[in-house]
């Protein structure tokens, strides 16, 4: 079970390794799109790098055209999650047969290797990037992380409004599928199509 | 004067037909589930010295063509070229309007935003800065209201300010409207396809359509070539279809959150929510779908042998009144195709036009798409989609519209499954048979039965087809809306349009059959057409005049009664054994019921499937009968 402040304090450093990677500014809204989960917990964790002076927002004069920039000591901070991440990488390339498994396994872990490491691995054996699917997602509530469709269904529950990173609802579950409410909006989906929809569990706190 | 024309766009349930309304009068179907209006209509209206056609479109989450409704309105906006579009955003979940607002500004059609459900929203806590919106995309927004009219005059001026003529618009459309900045890459191939984009439409548009896999658009690129060397570049990201979508959504989220102010509330009761617990519960929702598909039936049956009765008595007194006059050939053809007309009207018109009735309140309440989704895992056992309900339940009342109404399916395939199952749905004019001759000489108990054995040899087709067929159907992806009242106005609105196919197309081919009908009779033919086909009699087990009304009764079904009675006289229990009326009664109304079902089948399908379809389920009817009174006599 992930916390709020949990998440909230990887979205934090997702946001410093991303910006630091880039090496330059970034767009807000680029941002809100890279980190897949609630654009509420992005906005929060951009708010609270800028009250801990790790990042600058400057925007012209289009709203829309805002942009994260580092200060001197988030740059500091950044290179050295930065650095994390690649001794995690190369140590679990060693460890693990596939690529994929490898940058996952990083991407969970560098968030957590330098407190207590014992007591954070047992987290992530319920806490993985990918999600569960829809249909073995046994809370009430969770966060969309990932929809994995051909791009005409894709596209389609996108447009409905059942995008990764906004919060989900199953309201029931019934023989032909699942009925889940997003924003106030109510949909039934058939198991084949929820069963591709993964889901990241999370606990208010 | 000048002349524009508009598109009305929006997500289903959002209120675009009610707006079409208030801008041009009740000449629409308006509905609370998505996928009534398949057509788009349109209509014309005069404001100063602009004619705006407004064109309504059926309800859509996207522009891209992935299902029929959508390929309507990309139709309508690219093909034959709209001057603007009036989308209409519902305030509730604006990110979702956004989403299609986006996508119309990068077709660079000049677009207006009317922005529905302002008060609703507002009880909910949800605060809407339309000015803001307005500067961040740079089109007009204007809120509305569809209970009041103020706000009309408002639409009609951003309409006239944001939508130049055609001639004028290239020049000053090269816009300042928002665009969507995508990632660097998908920019990068962006640009390298725009440079082999031909035609009239923008060339980042029909690019990103390209890089979207819409293979429509492919036409408009002069060498096919430049997809792959774009994404070629794109190695690192394979999913750019899903990127662009995205990060469309992402930025219509991006825009919704700028503008909108949630005020938190206390959690609102919901008693939609408790409703749907039964209606959509494993067992109590199929069987309430089932009861309240009786009680309709039992209204429909009760009230509309009420209507028919007052209808019937006065057309037999009017037609009484003619057949006095001398007996000329006209007269006699005249009488019948009255005849007709007249059975036609007193027969049908109650069943069908009370049906479409209170099938439009199911809808408005928004009990329809619960329905479907509890018929979805029935037909979903037989192949077919969760929407096929919709078509089929309408079959109920007539097999014409119900034919038309097969294109809510997304493909042709699962349209012609449906329609081939309309076969063994029986309509207004076979419930008439079926109660009127089978349930008036042998009871109500082998009219049921008959009602049952439809079902039986329905389900065998529908399996049969499923196995040799296969069907890949739509899965299951449906908005469930929250329970409205009703307005009366809209569901008489809409039971009209479902009734007009019937009433300017069915009502006169119903004279039509009348007359053609009368026409053999006085020349003798019917017995010559007939003899030929005894073996079907021997087949059946009938005399051989039944064969009289059972094939001219393709000419006009609701006068396949009078021709029974006319062949075997009004005693038609002593001269069929109960048996025989039921075999008759199968015979009768399995299978295309009559010509002008057949006709709007090639409308839909063409030629050579209507026809083999019609044969075949009429053979399939034949041949079942036969087997049926057989295997019954053999107990």
């Amino acid at each position: 079970m992930t916390k709020e402040s949990d998440i909230l304090k990887i979205v934090k450093e997702d946001i410093l390794e991303v910006v630091g990677r880039k090496n330059k500014r970034t767009p807000l809204k680029f941002m809100k799109l890279e980190v897949t989960v609630s654009h509420s917990f992005v906005s929060k964790a951009i708010k609270e790098l800028e009250e801990e002076g790790l990042i600058k927002i400057s925007s012209e004069k289009r709203p829309w055209k805002e942009y994260i920039q580092l200060t001197k000591e988030g740059q500091v901070r950044a290179n050295a999650i930065i650095k994390k991440h690649s001794v995690l990488e190369k140590y679990f390339f060693k460890e693990r047969r596939s690529e994929e498994e490898a940058i996952e396994a990083t991407n969970i872990l560098e968030h957590y290797i330098s407190t207590e490491v014992i007591d954070t691995i047992k987290k992530l054996s319920t806490f993985k990037k990918e999600g569960i699917p829809l249909t073995e997602f046994k809370q009430e509530e969770g966060l969309i992380a990932n929809i994995n469709l051909n791009i005409g269904l894709f596209e389609r529950v996108i447009s409905m409004g059942i995008y990764p990173g906004e919060k989900i609802r199953i309201t029931d579950k019934i023989p032909n599928g699942i009925i889940i409410e997003i924003k106030n909006k109510k949909f039934v989906l058939d198991n084949n199509i929820a069963k591709e929809i993964k889901v990241l569990e999370y606990e208010k706190s | 004067m000048k002349n524009l024309k508009i598109l009305l766009i929006g997500q289903p349930n959002v209120g675009k037909s009610s707006l079409f309304n208030v801008l041009v009068g009740p000449k629409v179907v308006v509905s609370n589930y998505p996928g009534t209006t398949v057509e788009v209509a349109q209509t014309e209206k005069i404001f100063g010295n602009t004619k705006i056609m407004f064109e309504d479109t059926p309800g859509i989450y996207s522009i891209s063509d992935r299902s029929e409704e959508e390929k309507v309105t990309e139709r309508a906006l690219f093909e034959e070229e709209a001057d603007g579009a009036i989308i209409i955003a519902d305030a509730n979940s604006l990110e979702r309007s956004l989403y299609m607002v986006l996508q119309i500004l990068e077709a660079e059609i000049p677009t207006i935003i009317a922005l529905n459900f302002v008060e609703e929203a507002e009880k909910r806590g949800i605060k809407i800065d339309c000015e803001k919106l307005e500067k961040l995309l740079n089109i007009p927004v204007v809120p509305i209201n569809l209970l009041t009219k103020k706000w009309v005059n408002k639409l009609v001026d951003a309409i006239l300010k944001t939508c130049p003529e055609r001639s004028r618009r290239i020049k000053e459309v090269a816009r300042r409207d928002f665009k969507i900045e995508y990632d660097d890459h998908i920019e990068r191939a962006i640009s390298k396809i725009s440079t082999q984009a031909n035609g009239r439409l923008p060339k980042r548009f029909v690019a990103l359509r390209v890089l979207e896999e819409d293979e429509d658009f492919y036409k408009y690129l002069k060498n096919e070539k430049v997809i792959g060397d774009a994404k070629e570049n794109l190695k690192e990201h394979p999913k750019v279809a899903e990127d662009i979508c995205i990060t469309r959504y992402g930025t219509a989220s991006f825009i919704a959150e700028k503008v909108t102010q949630i005020i938190p509330l206390g959690k609102e009761k919901k008693l939609g929510a408790k409703i749907d617990r039964i209606l959509l519960h494993k067992t109590w929702g199929p069987l309430t779908t089932s009861l309240f598909l009786l009680a309709i039936f039992g209204i429909l049956l009760y009230l509309g042998n009420l209507i028919q009765g007052v209808l019937m008595s006065l057309t037999e007194s009017l037609l009484f009144s003619l057949g006095v006059a001398e007996h000329s050939i006209i007269t006699i053809i005249l009488v019948q195709g009255l005849t007709g007309l007249a059975i036609g009207v007193s027969i049908a018109l109650p069943y069908v036009f009370l049906f479409y009735l209170l099938f439009g309140l199911l809808e408005d309440i928004g009990l329809l798409s619960r329905f479907i989704v509890n018929a979805e895992r029935f037909l979903k056992k037989i192949g077919l989609p969760g929407k096929s309900f919709i078509p089929l339940a309408l079959g109920l009342g007539c097999t014409v519209p119900a034919t038309r109404a097969t294109r809510v399916l997304s493909s042709k395939k699962e349209q012609f499954h449906t329609a081939s199952l309309l076969a063994f749905v029986p309509c207004s004019s076979r419930i008439a048979i079926i109660m009127g001759i089978v349930g008036f000489y042998e009871g109500i108990q082998l009219a049921f039965s008959v009602f049952a054995t439809l079902l039986v040899a329905g389900l065998i087709w529908a399996f049969g087809i499923k196995k040799f067929i296969h069907i890949k159907s739509e899965p299951l992806l449906l908005e469930l809306p929250p329970y409205r009242r009703p307005l009366i106005k809209n569901v008489l609105a809409k039971s009209w349009i479902r009734m007009k196919d019937f009433v300017y197309i069915v009502i006169p081919l119903l004279a039509l059959g009348g007359i053609a009908y009368g026409i053999l009779k006085i020349l003798g033919l019917t017995n010559i057409i007939v003899e030929p086909l005894s073996p079907i009699a021997i087949w059946l087990g009938l005399p051989a005049v039944t064969l009289i009304p059972l094939v001219f009764g393709f000419l006009q079904k609701d006068l396949t009664g009078a021709m029974l009675i006319s062949v075997l006289g009004s005693k038609i229990s002593l001269a069929l054994t109960p048996i025989q009326i039921y075999t008759f009664g199968i015979a009768a109304t399995i299978g295309i019921p009559c010509i002008i079902a057949l006709g709007m089948l090639i409308k839909e399908f063409g030629f050579k499937k209507a026809i083999g379809l019609t044969i075949t389920s009429i053979i399939y009817g034949l041949l079942f009968a036969g087997l049926l009174w057989r295997i019954i006599s053999f107990f």
